[in-house]
């Protein structure tokens, strides 16, 4: 059973998501997105017409959520966070010289990650026979038991990608999703449009007609 | 400088140790901030709704962050446990094979699979968090809290208020209460005329003035 558990909480996979922000907020909006909407509607205490409204707004706030972080945090934040590090944070510092882009680091990163082994039968492939061919980088990952995985520069990209959680999360899709819920629970049916009430819209013309005369007979009286 | 010497430690410690934990309590910690800003600045809800709803998300997030940092380093200190028994029994079955490690080695490799248990297990403590303890928080401590403040919800606040007229009218009604009697007035004969009902102005009447009297014009 330890064993087992282990095996689970050591997986490489389970122990790269939790360390890339990116990627572990990314899964936690997943899993609110189906587990809240889920629990609302596992409820007995709330009627079913409220149950199907509150899951539905729940689901569509999560789904905005992720929207947003997956079309902003990567391309903006993370980007932005190494451009601007290499450019003036670690300006000169041995490390992000090496690296044209994100892209380039992001993949050298996992490759140093796995085993020699392993290393070495992806680097041989066809297809990365010239893979981080400059600056030592390939000798690095072929030879070293453990190269060198520039903290840094990582740092500095799980330090962009937080800042782009938080404002993504905490500011920008509040404000986002008020604006795209409810039109879209009014699309799905599960919010009334407001509509003028009909008595009043069409006995205007007669209470018009009716205070015109109550007017001329106030007229008459005060003549006579 | 001194402000990128900062920043270039924050990275550093963030590239070598990332905990899930640091962005959901960050998240959590400025969503505390933010949500009941947002909330105050509505200028289409009363004011007594917006206080109670600003100070229950203000509520729901100062939870959040303890709760997130204590179940992920609950769970942190479990995959530790875990890992190193796993670690011990696997090590043990490699020797029992015929492997052998110095123990520089053996620690090293113990190590690492403990940083990677505790990180993953970390993961899966805040994802709990979440979707089951944050909720089941909330849901035990937020209205003790708000009732010791004072603060109602406006759903309890109008239930109150229907509940206060219900009880004027069911409760109290044991002490039978003297009935007033009316007292009748005499009229004087004089007065004693049959009421007309008053007639409203009809279009047709007012012009020709006839039925109620009135003339138009004076004349």
């Amino acid at each position: 059973m330890i064993s087992a558990i282990s095996k689970v909480i050591t997986n490489p996979t389970l122990v790269s998501v939790a360390q890339n922000t990116n990627a572990s907020v990314a899964s936690e909006t997943v899993l609110k997105s189906v587990g809240r909407p889920g629990f609302i509607l596992i409820d007995k205490d709330i009627d079913p017409a409220t149950k199907k409204y509150a899951a539905a707004k729940e689901f569509l706030y999560q789904a905005t959520c992720l929207a947003i972080y997956m079309a902003l945090v990567g391309p903006v934040f993370k980007n932005g966070a190494f451009k601007l590090a290499k450019k003036y944070i670690y300006k000169g510092t041995e490390g992000f010289d090496k690296f044209k882009g994100l892209n380039e680091y992001l993949a050298y990163h996992k490759l140093a990650d796995k085993t020699l082994t392993n290393r070495t039968a992806s680097l041989t492939k066809d297809h990365s026979i010239y893979k981080f061919d400059h600056d030592g980088l390939r000798e690095d990952l072929m030879t070293k038991e453990k190269p060198n995985m520039y903290p840094h520069i990582k740092g500095a990209i799980e330090l962009g990608s937080t800042i782009g959680s938080v404002l993504g999360l905490a500011i920008l899709a509040p404000q986002v999703s008020h604006a795209f819920i409810h039109p879209a629970l009014k699309f799905l049916g599960l919010e009334e449009k407001k509509s003028k009430p009909v008595d009043a819209v069409q006995s205007q013309p007669q209470q018009a007609q009716t205070a015109k005369v109550n007017e001329e007979a106030k007229q008459v009286d005060t003549k006579a | 400088m001194t402000n990128f010497n900062t920043i270039k430690n924050i990275c550093k410690k963030l590239g070598e140790n990332n905990k899930p934990t640091y962005v959901v309590m960050s998240i959590a910690a400025v969503k505390g901030i933010c949500r009941p800003t947002f909330t105050m600045m509505d200028k289409k809800e009363k004011p007594e709704t917006k206080k109670y709803t600003a100070l229950r998300e203000g509520l729901t997030e100062v939870i959040a962050i303890p709760v997130y940092w204590g179940c992920g380093e609950m769970a942190a200190k479990f995959g530790k446990y875990v890992v190193s028994k796993a670690m011990d029994k696997k090590l043990a079955a490699l020797e029992a094979k015929g492997e052998k490690y110095t123990p520089e080695v053996k620690e090293a490799m113990k190590k690492a699979s403990i940083k990677k248990g505790q990180t993953g297990l970390m993961f899966i403590g805040v994802c709990t968090a979440a979707l089951f303890v944050i909720p089941a928080v909330c849901s035990l401590v937020i209205k003790p809290i708000m009732n010791a403040i004072g603060l109602k919800a406006p759903d309890d606040n109008k239930k109150a208020q229907s509940n206060d007229k219900k009880l004027d009218i069911t409760e109290g009604q044991k002490e039978e209460q003297p009935v007033k009697q009316i007292q009748t007035v005499q009229v004087p004969q004089a007065l004693q005329q049959p009421i007309k009902p008053i007639e409203k102005p009809q279009m047709q009447t007012l012009f020709k003035g006839s039925a109620s009297g009135m003339k138009v014009g004076g004349l």
